[in-house]
């Protein structure tokens, strides 16, 4: 494990120091702090527009924070963009789906194994024998993949063409496939019935331990989370309001407040 | 078909080819005929002005030419080196407008530089070729070349980015696609074989001016490449024969052959949305011909 | 040159440029595409005033020597010439945008479509009347002088009217779109066509309005230019069709106030050329454009699009 320079224990894999995010008028994020251990399954919950997705693309680079940053691995990521972080290992998926939507299933995944995909220039124009080696390897690890998330069988299925609940199964796949240390998912569960998300329970366990990765995931179905997540943080109009164990999280006041006080009251003292 | 006409599809199969590589990646741009139009500036240049390249008298040696080619797709490809950066942050039509914009600075420019022959241009450009068919047959070779690349693309990294851009260029920075990069490869990529076929083309019209690199052409090109189909090569390129042969061959309707050629931009469109090139209609001609000629590229699209 | 005289001349081309960049916006604003027929609406108004004020055609053309029995004034002869532009207008949507948007297509076929309705207009133009120039002779005015004293400099009164009637309908326009019911549904439709649609706007007669009044703008934004500087051949609208999407990005997309100021900051640019560099005025827009866009996206006035992830 990384020690922190001054030995006082492991650094986080990911820290997010008081991040704040502003839209105009809207304070989507107010100073929001946490850290990811290596390895562990964090959870993101709260009510609607509390700054989840928001959190997210600051993470994955997509939204630059008005305020604070982040750290991976004690190393400030400001300024890395989108793809810089994703070569960090961050990878992502989408509340709405974003899949290349004209590409086969198979070439969504090699998409993702661009990282992976660097071969000489000349060799690759021309074909050559250790271009087609390497490209056999991409094909298998791309099957690999399409297997661990049960789309093998489509695998040259348009992505467009798929139904919902194996798109989101394909964008983990994609996700996969640039070689994360850390899988943000937003909302995997969307739209699902309660049979498909044990089996999306079981499966996140599983790329957790065949993959050794730190999950940090959102999700509006609660007692999902609590079985799913080792820790869960809970934001409320822009800020965390509770952090710790699922048990910690489920009997915290200001939780109970925001979950169950009904949205107007909870808005009085949230901003 | 008289060879003159035959070179003259070439090339604009050629022109086609360059609107496509950026629109790949899914950037509209139209700066095709500014670059094709310094290529020709650079060739008529040279092979008038130096006498290294002038050859002696109407003739020009071959070596020459390919050294202008290299040059002028050279030149061009350096100028969208330096503007590819900021101008390919743009988006949609704001991409496709600048681009156009700059094919208007070119032209200004060449219309009024000391050395670019003014309104008039430069003439009396020495050929390479006794004859048009020599032409057609060098043209078919860079044709054959571009293709050729057009067609590895879709195996490699790079052209696997590139369709990913299109279609999501934010989900493509998620999985680590240096996406700036790889729209400004293409963007490159375009320029230089636009700079190519307008060294080319220069020696083969005899003569070049400002006329060369206009808004019209700018259009006509995206009409080859949305005539055709914008997914696949073959598309662009049929779009680029067909349509640069189309005025020519309505030439015995006499006036209303531009009526006409309109009245195709108009409605091909309309009847066929994703051009005459699709991946079903090339699976069903390979099946026709009994060959999987385009077998890698997965099942039939839905519209 | 007298700076008041630069002055005028700079905003009353400008004018000109802002009328036609609006006709421009109106259709972006409700369909999100660009008309590259506009171009070809605009040469079509200026031919209309030259033929309602009783111009005959010259010896080319299938029509050579057609006269209109009426020679109206200039004054009637521009909004008829507007109303026809408009209608034409009407017919380049139904033709080349509403097959396109009922289907949702790409809006990159809608380049490619208007295109070619431009290229049928103009070449129906050669064929009709020819390639030649026409001029509107300033007779058509009436009894008004060539130019008049204004502070101490000459001023073309042909200019002073360009700006005048621009500056007319740019005020009756943002008064219709602000005040009208009419109005405020086509700016409804422009933020968002579903909800105009859930509030019992029609969105298809809204877009026909924009096309109409794209076409008006258009039809006599051409015949002011017919009367300032005389028609040049059917293909003299493009010049002005590509300089008006200069100034519809550099004011910013969609937007009204934007294309006017576009239109006056390109016009005035452009008077200011010196003399000696005048081959490079027509480079001045672009370069306009190409810095404002690498500086401001979105347009001097446009208002940034939310991006949704």
């Amino acid at each position: 494990m990384n020690q922190s320079p001054d030995g006082t224990g492991p650094v986080p894999l990911l820290q997010v120091e008081a991040v704040s995010c502003r839209f105009g008028g809207l304070l989507a994020l107010d100073q929001v702090s946490l850290a990811l251990e290596e390895g562990e399954i964090f959870g993101l919950i709260g009510p609607n527009g509390a700054g989840k997705t928001t959190l997210f693309n600051v993470i994955s680079g997509l939204t630059p924070p008005s305020g604070g940053r982040c750290l991976w691995r004690g190393a400030p990521t400001t300024g890395l963009g989108a793809s810089g972080l994703n070569r960090l290992g961050i990878a992502r998926t989408f509340q709405n789906l974003r899949l290349f939507e004209s590409l086969s299933v198979r070439e969504n995944v090699l998409v993702g194994l661009h990282h992976a995909a660097r071969t000489p220039l000349l060799g690759a124009l021309l074909g050559n024998g250790a271009f087609r080696r390497h490209q056999r390897g991409l094909e298998a690890r791309a099957m690999e993949l399409l297997t661990l998330l049960e789309l093998e069988a489509l695998a040259e299925q348009r992505a467009g063409d798929l139904p919902y609940g194996d798109r989101r199964r394909l964008e983990i796949a994609r996700a996969l496939a640039t070689a994360p240390r850390l899988l943000l998912l937003d909302e995997p569960a969307a739209g699902m019935n309660p049979a498909e998300k044990d089996d999306l329970r079981r499966l996140i366990g599983t790329i957790r331990e065949h993959f050794t990765l730190t999950v940090l995931i959102i999700e509006h179905h609660v007692p999902l989370m609590m079985q799913l997540c080792d820790r869960l943080a809970v934001l409320n109009f822009g800020r965390r309001i509770a952090l710790g164990s699922p048990a910690e999280v489920r009997t915290d006041p200001q939780v109970i407040e925001a979950y169950l006080g009904g949205s107007g009251g909870a808005g009085g003292d949230g901003r | 078909m008289d060879a003159a006409l035959l070179e003259q599809m070439l090339l604009g199969a050629l022109l086609a080819l360059s609107v496509y590589l950026p629109l790949r990646c899914g950037q509209l741009s139209l700066a095709t005929p500014g670059f094709y139009a310094v290529g020709g500036y650079v060739a008529a240049l040279l092979s008038t002005g130096v006498p290294a390249f002038a050859g002696s008298g109407a003739t020009s040696p071959l070596p020459a030419l390919v050294a202008e080619m290299v040059l002028g797709g050279a030149l061009a490809g350096l100028i969208a080196l330096a503007i590819g950066g900021p101008v390919l942050r743009l988006r949609g039509i704001y991409l496709a407008i600048a681009t156009i914009a700059l094919v208007e600075i070119l032209r200004v420019l060449n219309l009024n530089l000391p050395f670019t022959g003014g309104a008039m241009g430069i003439f009396g450009i020495p050929q390479p070729f006794a004859h048009a068919e020599g032409y057609v047959l060098f043209t078919l070779a860079l044709l054959a070349l571009a293709c050729w690349l057009c067609q590895r693309l879709e195996a490699l990294r790079l052209g696997r980015a590139m369709a990913a851009i299109r279609d999501d260029e934010l989900a493509a920075a998620c999985v680590g696609i240096d996406t700036p990069r790889t729209k400004l490869i293409a963007f490159v990529a375009s320029a230089v074989l636009a700079g190519v076929t307008g060294a080319l083309a220069a020696h083969f019209l005899n003569s070049w001016n400002a006329r060369a690199g206009s808004f019209d052409a700018s259009i006509t090109t995206l009409a080859f490449v949305v005539f055709g189909g914008s997914r696949l090569w073959p598309g662009p390129v049929l779009g680029g024969l067909v349509l640069t042969a189309l005025p020519e061959l309505l030439r015995p309707v006499g006036d209303l052959r531009l009526i006409l050629f309109g009245a195709v931009i108009l409605l091909g469109p309309l009847f066929f949305p994703q051009g005459l090139v699709t991946a079903e209609r090339l699976h069903w001609l390979a099946a026709r011909l009994g060959r999987g000629h385009h077998r890698s590229r997965q099942a039939p699209q839905t519209p | 040159m007298d700076l008041l005289q630069i002055l005028v001349n700079g905003l009353s081309v400008g004018a000109v440029y802002g009328l036609f960049a609006l006709g421009y916006t109106l259709v972006f604003s409700v369909l999100g595409v660009i008309n590259f027929a506009h171009g070809a609406v605009f040469t079509l108004g200026a031919y209309f005033t030259y033929l309602l004020i009783g111009g005959a055609v010259g010896a080319n053309g299938l029509l050579a020597g057609f006269q209109l029995p009426v020679a109206l004034p200039f004054w009637g002869a521009l909004p008829l010439a507007g109303l026809g532009a408009a209608l034409v207008a009407l017919l380049v949507e139904r033709v080349a945008f509403r097959p396109l948007h009922r289907r949702r297509a790409d809006p990159l076929l809608a380049l490619i479509t208007s295109l070619g309705a431009g290229v049928i207009l103009v070449n129906l133009i050669q064929l009709l009347v020819g390639a030649e120039s026409y001029a509107i002779p300033t007779g058509a005015l009436g009894g008004l002088p060539a130019s008049f004293p204004l502070l101490g400099a000459r001023v073309r009164t042909v200019q002073a009217l360009l700006l005048g009637i621009a500056v007319v309908l740019l005020a009756l326009l943002t008064l219709w779109l602000e005040g009208s019911r009419n109005g405020k549904g086509l700016q409804a439709v422009a933020e968002d066509p579903e909800t105009a649609q859930l509030l019992g706007i029609d969105s298809t007669a809204m877009v026909r309005l924009a096309f109409g009044l794209s076409g008006f703008l258009a039809g006599v934004a051409g015949g002011l230019v017919g009367l300032s500087v005389s028609i040049a051949g059917p293909y003299f609208g493009i010049g002005y069709g590509l300089k008006g999407l200069a100034v519809l990005v550099l004011g910013g997309l969609g937007s009204v106030p934007g294309a006017v100021l576009g239109g006056l900051i390109v016009g005035l640019a452009e008077a200011f050329v010196p003399a000696d560099w005048s081959g490079y005025k027509d480079a001045v827009s672009y370069g306009f454009l190409f810095l404002v866009l690498l500086l401001r996206p979105r347009g001097l006035l446009g208002r940034p699009l939310p991006t949704k992830v």
